[in-house]
């Protein structure tokens, strides 16, 4: 048990449970589906989960300190619309189309940031107005569903390399070892800190403003990037084709142990989590379960999940205190 | 630095929170390598004082210098790059991080690629622990999970470790059982070029180890004096600003016979075990005890706030399970919690509103609330609490903390409380306030009335209480009568250490003293 803690203190919070959740889940859906094992099946899934993975990657760092961040949505819709506008053969091309999208990502974070941070703005209210104002964004610049992706992000980020590896598993890969890299700088250390107790960070001389402002831009960058994988996907822009990914990011987080008072999670138990709302949906379809009933099951997943992730600290908490007698 | 040069020197500084005055033209020097105490109640402005010098609060009006240079700190990091480090009274650790990497903040060193390493931070928490004494703690313990002693004293190693030229310890013996432990780092820290403001109402403390002490009261200095040549009385009397012999009402005890008011056998709740005692009608029990000792599980398990794990309370005779507040309050318990702002406060509301609010639900006509009447059951209580009637239309975070308090009381009395809570009442108030409070307990027991009262103040317990319970360690370690009540004799029960010699019984006072 006390091995356990430490590994789930490794991993983050709950995540070490729903890894073993994802997985199961995976097994029922593969035992249904044999496709699922195949290379396909596998990227096929990855493809679906990715989105929301990334996206709530970013917001995970924004809930770790301590603050809410809903313009993540509206960052997505922008990205979607300007690569299924830019990047065609007359635009920027593909790489042209990320650094805008990027660049359109960290500019909505700080915008957040600083009315967070800097101008004290409760950041639930803050971020509707820019998650709002970023959707209108995303309709002016195109009204309607339409435009067209490059064939090079759509095939070239949907599909794997020489057949053995799917290229989103590299990418979420990616950013799972960017986050095991980053929570050892001095800035994840901050953040958490932050999170946890924002008064004692401060008497312990970090600067909080700071820290919550690298947490919003870095979270405004996930989520271009999130849009620009969505882009892929999806090959076409559409401005509201991210307004259901709102409180499935929220429920991804939660679900991978992350606490939405700041402090305690990661994003890696958010990758999972997401990957498990992504995989429960690929199970109850194999099962034969109709499509209505989706979202009562991701639901209830979402509910055991905090109750199982207070089962657990209610459970450590006695042992914990023995070891520091 | 010179050696004729002050430390630190503060030249009319002020400061103000909207209407209240923390701080208020307070000039003092801390010479070159001596320990200044700086004294005074709770609310004279210490911790503002503590604050503005490490940089969290920007002070209104006012200079300060450090040796002989400008010292305008905007943040902790910009005061401490002036050689300014503080152990801060409500501790600056972050829960949930562990005793290394908490010790390496903001900065926790890293390697090339900006990577911390926990581990060589482990290896050199280890090693600044040893250094400062602190031997038992595993550098990679979270603090959340460390008793509040042992985080006290990270967090003064934690300033200790950067060699400060100017040491604020703002109240580092709150939590400390050893204390000894304190006052050897402290006089290494003068021999390493150190000086220090040591922040205490701890009069025989500051006696200990402090050469001269400030005394602030009302956020204005009011004494500067060499400790040697100053009474115990002088320097109470200064921090009060009254006399200690009037200072407490003088009244015979009123302990009523018969049926006890509350009677509790075997309580156990989390934080809190097999607590056992009988409080009788028109008696005021005391409750002392160091900081996190379970004291505050106590009243919050007797107000219905924390679910029982074992044992029974009963109130005038009759078996009760509070499952929350509400319950208690309907059988006439009634807490005035420990944090105000937070717990006691309606912040957005009148004084007037958040006192009638219990019997708001009886003053209405045709359901629609009437202000007369509501108006006039408030009136009927103020008085008791001597809040003045001018101050019930304004906001209630307009008004002093004191008046607050009274506010809290007044609403507890207005719903018929027949046994009171009190958990540390006189927190944050101001002498005059102090005064009300105290009346206003007397006052309720001379009527019948039941009261608990937790104090850090100890000498409010020593002049008010019938009796007196010290809890230590989640349990209650001994109980003092009135005769056998004593400044020293609680302090050594709260510690953890038997009674000392001089607290054995007198002759008169046989089986006063029960150290269970």
């Amino acid at each position: 048990m006390k091995i356990a803690v430490k590994i789930g203190r490794a991993l983050g919070g709950g995540a070490p449970f729903a890894t073993v959740v994802c997985l199961v889940m995976y097994a029922v859906y593969a035992a249904r589906a044999p496709s699922a094992l195949s290379i396909f099946g596998i990227t096929n899934v990855l493809n679906d989960a990715v989105v929301l993975a990334i996206g709530s990657a970013g917001l995970t760092l924004v809930i770790l300190a301590g603050e809410f961040d809903l313009s993540g949505v509206g960052v997505i819709a922008i990205a979607n619309v300007l690569v299924a506008t830019t990047s065609g053969a007359s635009g920027f091309g593909a790489l042209g189309s990320l650094a805008l999208v990027l660049a359109i990502g960290l500019l909505v974070g700080t915008v957040n940031g600083v009315l967070v941070a800097f101008f004290q703005l409760q950041s639930l209210a803050a971020t509707i107005g820019t998650m709002i104002a970023c959707e209108g964004v995303a309709l002016l610049i195109l009204p309607a569903p339409g435009g067209e992706v490059s064939d090079k992000i759509a095939t070239g980020l949907t599909g794997d390399l020489a057949g053995v590896i799917p290229v989103a598993l590299l990418i979420l890969g990616g950013f799972a070892a960017a986050w095991f890299v980053f929570k050892r700088t001095s800035l994840g250390v901050a953040i958490y800190a932050t999170g946890a107790d924002a008064q004692a960070a401060r008497l312990s001389g970090i600067d909080l403003r700071r820290t919550r402002l690298a947490a919003f831009m870095l979270a405004g960058l996930c989520y271009a990037f999130a849009g620009y994988m969505l882009s892929a996907e999806t090959g076409t822009g559409d401005p509201r084709v991210s307004s259901a990914l709102l409180l499935f990011m929220y429920a991804a987080v939660a679900i991978g142990g992350t606490s939405l008072s700041g402090g305690k999670g990661g994003v890696f138990g958010s990758l999972v989590g997401a990957g498990i709302l992504t995989v429960l949906q690929k199970m109850l379809f194999a099962l034969g379960v109709a499509e209505f009933y989706t979202n009562i099951f991701n639901g209830i997943v979402m509910i055991f999940a905090l109750l199982f992730g207070n089962i657990v600290s209610s459970l450590a908490g006695p042992l914990r205190r023995q070891v520091a007698k | 630095m010179r050696a004729s040069e002050p430390a630190l020197e503060v030249r009319a500084v002020g400061k103000r929170y909207g209407a209240t005055v923390a701080l208020e033209d307070v000039s003092f020097t801390l010479r070159a390598g001596e320990v200044c105490g700086l004294l005074g109640e709770n609310g004279a402005g210490k911790s503002t004082l503590v604050k503005v010098l490490s940089g969290v609060v920007v002070p209104d009006s006012g200079e300060m210098w450090i040796g002989g240079t400008a010292y305008r700190p905007r943040n902790i990091t910009d005061a401490r790059t002036h050689g300014v480090a503080t152990a801060f009274q409500e501790l600056s650790l972050v829960p949930t991080l562990s005793v290394a990497v908490n010790l390496s903040l903001p900065h926790p060193a890293g390697s090339r690629f900006g990577l911390v390493r926990l581990r060589r931070l482990e290896e050199e928490a280890a090693r600044i622990l040893h250094t400062y004494g602190v031997a038992d703690v595993h550098p990679g313990a979270l603090v959340g999970e460390l008793s509040l002693g042992v985080r006290q004293r990270i967090e003064i190693v934690r300033a200790m470790m950067r060699a400060p030229r100017v040491l604020l310890l703002d109240e580092p013996t709150s939590a400390l059982s050893d204390r000894e432990w304190l006052f050897a780092l402290i006089s290494r820290a003068l021999d390493g070029g150190t000086s220090v403001l040591y922040i205490s109402h701890k009069l025989d403390e500051i006696r200990r180890i402090c050469h001269r002490c400030v005394v602030l009261r009302n956020g204005r200095k009011v004494l500067d004096s060499a400790v040697a040549v100053l009474s115990d009385a002088e320097i109470f009397s200064s921090m009060a600003g009254r006399s200690l012999v009037e200072a407490f009402p003088v009244a015979s005890s009123t302990v009523q016979p018969g049926p006890p008011a509350l009677s509790v056998k075997n309580l156990s709740a989390e934080g809190i075990a097999d607590v056992d005692f009988t409080l009788a009608r028109g008696e005021i029990l005391g409750v002392a005890g160091l900081e996190g000792q379970g004291q505050s599980s106590l009243f919050r398990a007797l107000a219905g706030l924390l679910p029982l794990r074992d044992g029974s309370i009963e109130v005038a005779g009759r078996r009760q399970i509070f499952r929350s507040p509400r319950a208690a309050r309907r059988a006439g318990v009634v807490l005035v919690p420990e944090d105000r702002k937070e717990e006691g406060i309606f912040k957005d509301l009148t004084a007037l509103a958040n006192i009638s609010l219990p019997i708001i639900g009886e003053c209405h006509r045709l359901r629609f609330i009437n202000r007369r009447a509501e108006r006039a059951r408030v009136e009927e209580v103020i008085p008791i609490v001597e809040l003045a009637e001018r101050y019930l239309p304004q906001n209630i975070e307009a008004l002093s903390g004191g008046n607050q308090q009274k506010a809290v009381l007044a609403r507890a009395l207005i719903a018929g409380a027949r046994c009171l809570l009190l958990f540390d009442p006189t927190r944050g108030v101001d002498v005059g306030a102090k005064q009300s409070i105290y009346r206003l307990i007397r006052r309720f027991a001379e009527e019948g009335g039941a009261v608990l009262f937790y104090s850090t103040e100890l000498d409010e317990l020593v002049h008010l209480c019938d009796r007196c319970l010290v809890i230590y360690r989640n349990r209650i370690a001994g109980e003092l009568s009135r005769a056998a009540l004593s400044q020293e004799r609680i302090l050594a029960i709260a510690s953890g250490h038997s009674l000392p010699q001089s607290a054995q019984p007198e002759p008169f006072a046989e089986n006063s003293v029960t150290a269970r």
